[in-house]
């Protein structure tokens, strides 16, 4: 549950500091509550899951003072345990203001692509309550699932895998075996002309001496009932119905631990007629998560473990990988581990 | 008639498509059709109600029990009994 009494809003301008206006904006705020909530989890100051309070609060800007902020702090509470914190900076707010810059292009008073800047601001919300659209009040508590956290060595699984990209520290530690790239290649390729996916899932495990939690791989799920197209893939809800079924056969526990999806990338550059040199440099080809990727991860993969696999299937080297996952309330590119399993 | 409710509304556990968000909804209103009650679920899960255009993202509700998908013209007290475990699942695209 999260108890905000503040309106927050933001002051846009020109690049030369002349004002264009104020927007009200509507921030999505569950990634930084889930933040906050992960990174103490993690370190054991907090269940991993289940009920708790977040509470936001404004950092009024040093220089402006208030109601000028440089970012909020969420406080975190659950029962049982310490109240914890994390603070964001105003660039959580990037996205509200792309929005509200569209609305100041919409009246003209702002070209498309020009370059804004915004300024968040917080006013006390003087007790007027958010109003309910269903019509009713509905009450709902939130649950601890089903999860266990195995204990695990972090060192012991570490010793087992070799770094792919840029590891963060402060990144949760993941573990994928190099089975599952496989699979994710052969798929890809099989596939090569339209995007492909499926589903990520794994365990959580935690590491009492450290303390951390990490995540496991085991298994990639082939996303069926799916619609597929150069640019675009469809999980339909028979898509997660049959990963939530094949889960179940398993019987290993297993949880949803993100997706993968692949970007026919050498098909891109082919239908702009891009020569392979440029396809070396494209964007598209390395670290690419669009907006609809993000939208993926925040309506079914919102808890910040959560992954975004993207197969970049490339006309230079092959197929390559970039994961993605939650930082700070946003989703960037990240690091993980490729684990070797040993077979008896 | 015969199925289980209160008089406040009927008791149900929702959660989102990974499982890993899990709600308790003590009493949902009978009278309320299963699409508004999704509405009003997915605030209450602060779960996405757009897509990255901004277009409604199109969420079906699951009911484990039957193993189907709910319309969103049904009624709650016709369509679901306490203890019902419902699950949120959108139709969404990766690009």
């Amino acid at each position: 549950m999260l108890e905000n009494d503040y309106q927050f809003s933001l002051l846009l301008f020109r690049k030369d500091g002349s004002p264009l206006g104020s927007a009200s904006v509507n921030v999505d705020w569950e990634p930084a509550v889930e933040a906050t909530r992960f990174l103490h989890a993690r370190h054991g100051l907090v269940p991993f899951c289940g009920e708790g309070t977040a509470y936001l609060q404004p950092l009024w800007d040093k220089l402006e003072g208030e109601p000028h902020i440089r970012g909020f702090r969420v406080i975190f509470e659950a029962r049982g345990s310490r109240p914890v914190s994390s603070e964001f900076p105003s660039r959580y707010f990037r996205e509200a203001a792309a929005q509200a810059s569209d609305e100041f292009v919409k009246r003209g008073k702002l070209e498309a692509g020009e370059t804004y800047l915004y300024q968040a601001v917080a006013h006390r919300n003087n007790g007027a309550v958010p109003a309910n659209g269903a019509g009713f009040l509905l009450e709902a508590v939130e649950q601890a699932p089903a999860v266990s956290l195995s204990q695990s060595c972090l060192k012991d699984v570490q010793s087992r895998s070799a770094p792919v990209g840029v590891i963060d520290a402060d990144d949760m530690p993941v573990f994928i075996p190099r089975r599952i790239l496989d699979e994710v290649v052969t798929l890809t390729m099989q596939t090569e002309h339209q995007e492909t996916g499926g589903i990520l899932i794994g365990h959580l495990r935690r590491d009492m001496a450290l303390p951390e939690i990490f995540a496991e791989a085991t298994a990639q799920i082939a996303a069926e009932h799916t619609r597929s197209s150069a640019t675009k893939l469809t999980f339909t809800a028979e898509s997660w119905n049959a990963a939530t079924a094949a889960i179940r056969l398993r019987k290993r526990s297993e949880i949803f631990l993100g997706y993968w999806h692949s970007h026919p990338v050498k098909d891109w550059c082919a239908s702009r007629e891009c020569s392979l040199e440029k396809q070396k440099q494209c964007r598209l080809a390395k670290d690419f998560f669009s907006e609809d990727d993000c939208a993926v991860m925040r309506a079914a993969f919102p808890r910040a473990y959560s992954l975004g696999l993207v197969a970049n299937n490339t006309a230079t080297e092959g197929v390559t990988f970039s994961l993605f996952g939650w930082r700070e309330g946003g989703i960037h590119a990240r690091g993980f581990h490729v684990l070797e399993e040993t077979h008896a | 008639m015969g199925k289980a409710q209160t008089l406040e509304g009927i008791s149900l556990t929702v959660s989102d498509v990974s499982g890993q968000k899990l709600f308790k909804v003590p009493a949902a209103p009978a009278e309320a059709t299963v699409g508004e009650l999704v509405h009003s679920l997915l605030s209450k899960m602060n779960l996405p109600e757009n897509d990255s255009n901004g277009q409604p993202l199109a969420y079906q509700a699951r009911v484990e029990r039957e193993g189907r998908h709910l319309h969103a013209a049904e009624r709650v007290g016709d369509a679901l009994q306490s203890g019902d475990a419902l699950t949120l699942q959108p139709n969404i695209d990766a690009g």
